[in-house]
């Protein structure tokens, strides 16, 4: 596949990107974005299938992987069964799953992480606290419980985010990525549509910007050298996405401005998304597979005050609700799916010299190409075309501009990861063998390390 | 982390969650606005379509002439039918040159340009009732406000607590019940008219079509069936038989020699204050003047259930002391000749009647004359029974007002002649059309009159008597011939019948005084 130029689209995506100011080189300019499903131990004690998991990546010839979503604290997870790196204890897993990966020339990014009040499973350990925010007002779509954060709670988390960056390059990872969008506890304070704070933390945008800012500093404070930091953005809110009458949230203007800030902090690059929930129609875009929210959405029954209702909307069976939902759930996301926040990922990549990466469903490597090449953004960074196909960094190397089976953005991984093994869900990429999809989706729990002993 | 003591020993094992304590909490506030809406919704609905509300009206003089009493329940019809009947049926009134309600002689009050001031004639009170369907009954001011005019050009002037001697209360009754057996009164045919006066709500409608309008119609067929006997003898204008209806629709009495006639005058009822203890009743067969009001209104249509004590009572407060009507302003009055007429009075009158001086009171005043002695027509007389006495104490047996003081008399009661002038016509059955008239022997008096005009006879101190109509309007004929209805009695020297001219001329001309 060429251009005008007579140059192929991988020529664009092979090129390596070098960060300038953390010396972080990858080989490519795809990213595997972070997604991730319950391999771990309850408790968060990392387990094999997450490294297998990583592998599958990083075999399929990604540059980088941005890990799962790692809480940085108990308080900040949002499903159980996830890796965390809460403690020290968490660090020779982290080393494992960085050694498994860099045997594939692959770099690992962990992306540090809270939930804030976006719990979608608090799990036992959090059962009698409430969780924290930026406000008190609940979350709006799940009934999320939440309180706003005392200072001293502020500081806390703002340590946390420290010493987990310092676990993380004390692991032998190759950079950290603050997880500052999609609603969670960073973006919580960044957006106008939740922050209601009338302290140093909240009203204005540098007030709201101050806890990303601040650890920012953390991670700087408690890392050596200049190890890699990057902040996942979201460009726009889209707060009030799910019910127009909320606020609308920070716009572009916002988080320009931020992005500004975060190069001033000596950030080392940018990733943009969007929406102040997750997941969000415009995140990551797609469809709302409402048979698959009525199977797994009881998981989250208990977790919000609002979760009955929206189990009643699901699982309706008169079936009007659910495809009011999801006819919403598709107005508000819009026609575009590939590539859905270039635009904005263009307009912050226009004010800063750093790069910037464009996260959003890509998988034609024309469009990938035409990102680079049109200084939309440095990367793109990908997940569900990955998780269809492992090995898609592959096809586009070998010339297609999409894989045979494409990744359909069905959005049933996504909903799946609540309850179930993450994996490709999507039956008519399996030509409708159940069973062959199932191998597929289990095959990350293989080789355990019995069998691997074994071998 | 210690956890939040349980507030209360429950049979959780753990106390609850902050989520579960929020869904309890919202589960509580959410039964709590339910039970509020619910309780909101019933009070409307119960306001709406369920409660009874009858119309009450500020100024108690309204109260008299259109406020409930508790008929409406006991014998009412259903506001909208009850409009729509004279409509549909005028053939049943009477023909007489009026039309509606007004062609039985009921009250319309109007104002200066003709046009009815109220929904209804005066007697005539609305309640409503379970399905938001509104009653109409009949009240006190049915029976006892009447009108009266100096002459043909005179406005007539209503006249609260008078008897009502254009009524032909029966004939009312007759009107319905002829109503409710033309086949045109049918579901459909009432609530065509019915639409064409008036949009219902849906459950008024409802109501009207399911159950009112053929509840009245079979209410009033079995009412028409067992009072058919009233129509053999009926009372006319002016005038009721008390107790026959009683004796029929109450007490389903069947035996002919029992269901003698019993037609009476309607009597004034104002100043009831001077009949305290009294015998009250034509036939002074009750001297508490509480259960006579409580009495006359069962007569009304009221039951022993729905009277409606608190508002009869409003009623009989103002009662005690409204006046009588003084002659009016202009008529023919000459003082030197009343004057004259004083002595007369106390000579003749005041023994049995009173002196307007001592408000009427004195020890014959108020009571019984045995019917051999007076003369009059025994009929009224004969028509209340111990039978029928015992039947009176069964009602209401469980209600505080229970008779007690009903008892058989044997002769007719003496009145206090407050406001005697406007009373007319005379004697207890009404047989006499003027008081000239009664003060002249029996055989003197006219055995045929016309009865319903409201131009008074400012000489003879009556209604109007020998025309038989006026301005359009018919009179009918009261014939004294028939059974119940002699002008015979209270007659005599004793009586005044035998003095000069002069002298009645004179007593007459102070009895306009009184």
């Amino acid at each position: 596949m060429t251009d005008g130029d007579g140059r192929s689209a991988w020529d664009s995506i092979g090129e390596p990107l070098a960060f300038p100011r953390s010396g972080l080189t990858v080989k490519n300019r795809i990213f595997r974005s972070s997604i991730s499903g319950s391999f771990d131990s309850y408790d968060g004690t990392g387990g094999y299938a997450r490294i297998n998991w990583e592998e599958k990546f990083a075999r399929g010839g990604v540059g980088a992987i941005i890990s799962s979503f790692v809480p940085v604290a108990r308080r900040g997870r949002i499903l159980p069964s996830y890796a965390m790196i809460h403690d020290d204890s968490t660090i020779p897993f982290w080393g494992a799953v960085a050694d498994r990966v860099h045997a594939h020339g692959c770099k690992f990014i962990i992306q540090l992480s809270h939930s804030g009040r976006q719990q979608d499973v608090p799990g036992v350990e959090n059962r009698y606290r409430v969780a924290l925010s930026s406000t008190s007002d609940m979350d709006t779509f799940h009934g999320l419980l939440c309180r706003s954060m005392t200072k001293g709670e502020i500081d806390e988390v703002v340590e946390q985010f420290g010493l987990a960056a310092r676990r993380a390059q004390r692991a032998g990872l190759d950079g950290v990525e603050t997880h500052s969008s999609h609603g969670y506890l960073i973006n919580q304070f960044l957006s106008s549509g939740i922050n209601d704070r009338t302290d140093e933390y909240g009203g204005p945008l540098e007030n709201r910007a101050r806890l990303l800012r601040e650890i920012v500093r953390s991670i700087r404070a408690h890392t050596d050298g200049h190890f890699h930091l990057q902040c996942k953005i979201s460009a726009v809110d889209y707060n009030n996405a799910i019910y127009p009458w909320e606020k609308k949230g920070n716009v572009l203007e916002d988080s320009v401005r931020v992005c500004q800030w975060l190069e001033e902090d000596g950030v080392d690059a940018l990733h943009v998304s969007t929406g102040s929930i997750f997941p969000h129609p415009r995140s990551p875009a797609g469809d709302f597979p409402i048979d698959v929210a009525s199977e797994v959405y009881g998981r989250m029954l208990y977790s919000g005050v609002r979760g009955g209702f929206n189990q009643r909307v699901f699982s309706a069976r008169l079936g009007i609700a659910p495809r009011l939902f999801r006819w919403w759930w598709r107005r508000r996301r819009g026609p575009i799916i590939e590539g859905i926040n270039a635009a904005h990922c263009a307009e912050i990549k226009a004010h800063v010299s750093i790069p910037v990466l464009l996260n959003g469903g890509i998988q034609r490597a024309s469009l990938a190409a035409r990102v680079i090449r049109e200084g939309i953004a440095d990367g793109v960074t990908i997940a569900r075309p990955l998780i269809a196909n492992n090995d898609l960094p592959k096809h586009w190397e070998a010339g297609l501009d999409q894989p045979p089976r494409p990744c359909t953005f069905c959005n049933k991984c996504l909903l799946n990861a609540l309850a179930n093994p993450l994996g490709c869900y999507e039956l008519s990429r399996y030509a409708h063998d159940y069973d062959a999809m199932m191998d597929e989706v289990m095959s990350v729990f293989h080789p355990s390390p019995h069998e691997a002993a074994n071998l | 982390m210690p956890l939040p003591r349980h507030p209360l020993p429950r049979w959780e094992m753990d106390p609850p969650t902050p989520v579960e304590r929020h869904i309890r909490d919202r589960r509580r506030r959410r039964a709590f606005l339910a039970f509020l809406a619910v309780a909101a919704l019933a009070m409307f609905v119960y306001w709406r379509y369920l409660a009874d509300v009858p119309r009450d009206y500020t100024r108690v003089e309204d109260q008299f002439k259109y406020g409930s009493i508790g008929s409406e329940q006991g014998n009412g019809v259903p506001y909208w039918i009850w409009k729509v009947l004279p409509e549909m049926f005028p053939e049943h009134l009477p023909r007489n040159g009026l039309s509606g309600y007004e062609a039985l002689g009921f009250v319309v009050e109007r104002d200066a340009e003709g046009r009815p001031l109220h929904d209804t004639p005066v007697g005539f009170s609305r309640r409503r009732t379970v399905g938001r369907v509104e009653l109409v009954g009949l009240n006190c001011a049915s029976c006892h406000v009447s009108v009266y005019r100096g002459s043909e050009s005179e406005e007539p002037r209503v006249t609260l607590g008078m008897p009502a001697h254009r009524l032909d209360l029966l004939s009312y009754f007759g009107f319905l019940i002829r109503c409710a057996r033309d086949p045109r009164f049918t579901t459909d045919n009432l609530m065509a008219a019915i639409d064409r006066r008036a949009s219902l709500d849906p459950i008024e409608r409802l109501a009207y079509r399911s159950v009112a309008i053929p509840r009245t119609r079979e209410r009033l067929l079995a009412v028409g069936g067992r009072a058919e006997r009233l129509f053999e003898h009926p009372s006319g204008v002016g005038r009721i038989d008390t107790f026959t209806p009683y004796k029929l629709i109450q007490f389903g009495y069947r035996d002919p020699e029992k269901l003698r006639p019993g037609n009476t005058d309607l009597p004034s009822i104002w100043n009831q204050k001077i009949r305290g203890g009294m015998q009250l009743h034509w036939d002074g067969n009750n001297t508490s003047v509480h259960e006579r009001n409580i009495s006359a209104g069962i007569g009304a249509g009221a039951s022993p259930t729905s009277i409606d004590l608190a508002r009869l009572a409003r009623i009989e407060a103002w009662l005690w002391t409204l006046p009588p009507p003084k002659w009016p302003e202009g008529w023919k009055f000459d003082a030197g000749l009343a004057e004259r007429g004083a002595p007369i009075y106390r000579r003749y009158c005041a023994d049995c009647h009173g002196l307007p001086e001592e408000d009427f009171q004195g020890r014959r005043v108020g009571t019984v004359v045995p019917i051999g002695e007076i003369g009059t027509d025994p009929e009224r007389l004969k028509s209340y029974t111990v039978d029928f006495m015992n039947n009176q104490y069964s009602l209401g047996v469980d209600q505080d007002w229970r008779f007690h003081a009903f008892r058989k008399t044997g002769g007719y009661a003496n009145q206090p002649l407050d406001g005697i002038w406007a009373r007319a016509p005379y004697l207890h059955n009404g047989s006499v059309p003027t008081l000239r008239h009664l003060l002249s022997p029996a055989a003197e008096r006219p055995g045929r009159f016309h009865v319903g005009d409201d131009v008074y006879d400012q000489d003879a101190l009556g209604f109007s008597w020998e025309r038989a109509g006026r301005g359009g309007v018919t009179f009918p004929e009261f014939d004294a011939t028939r059974l119940g209805d002699s002008n015979a009695g209270h007659e005599g020297p004793a009586y005044g019948t035998d003095l000069p001219e002069a002298d009645k001329a004179a007593l007459l001309e102070y009895l306009k005084t009184l």
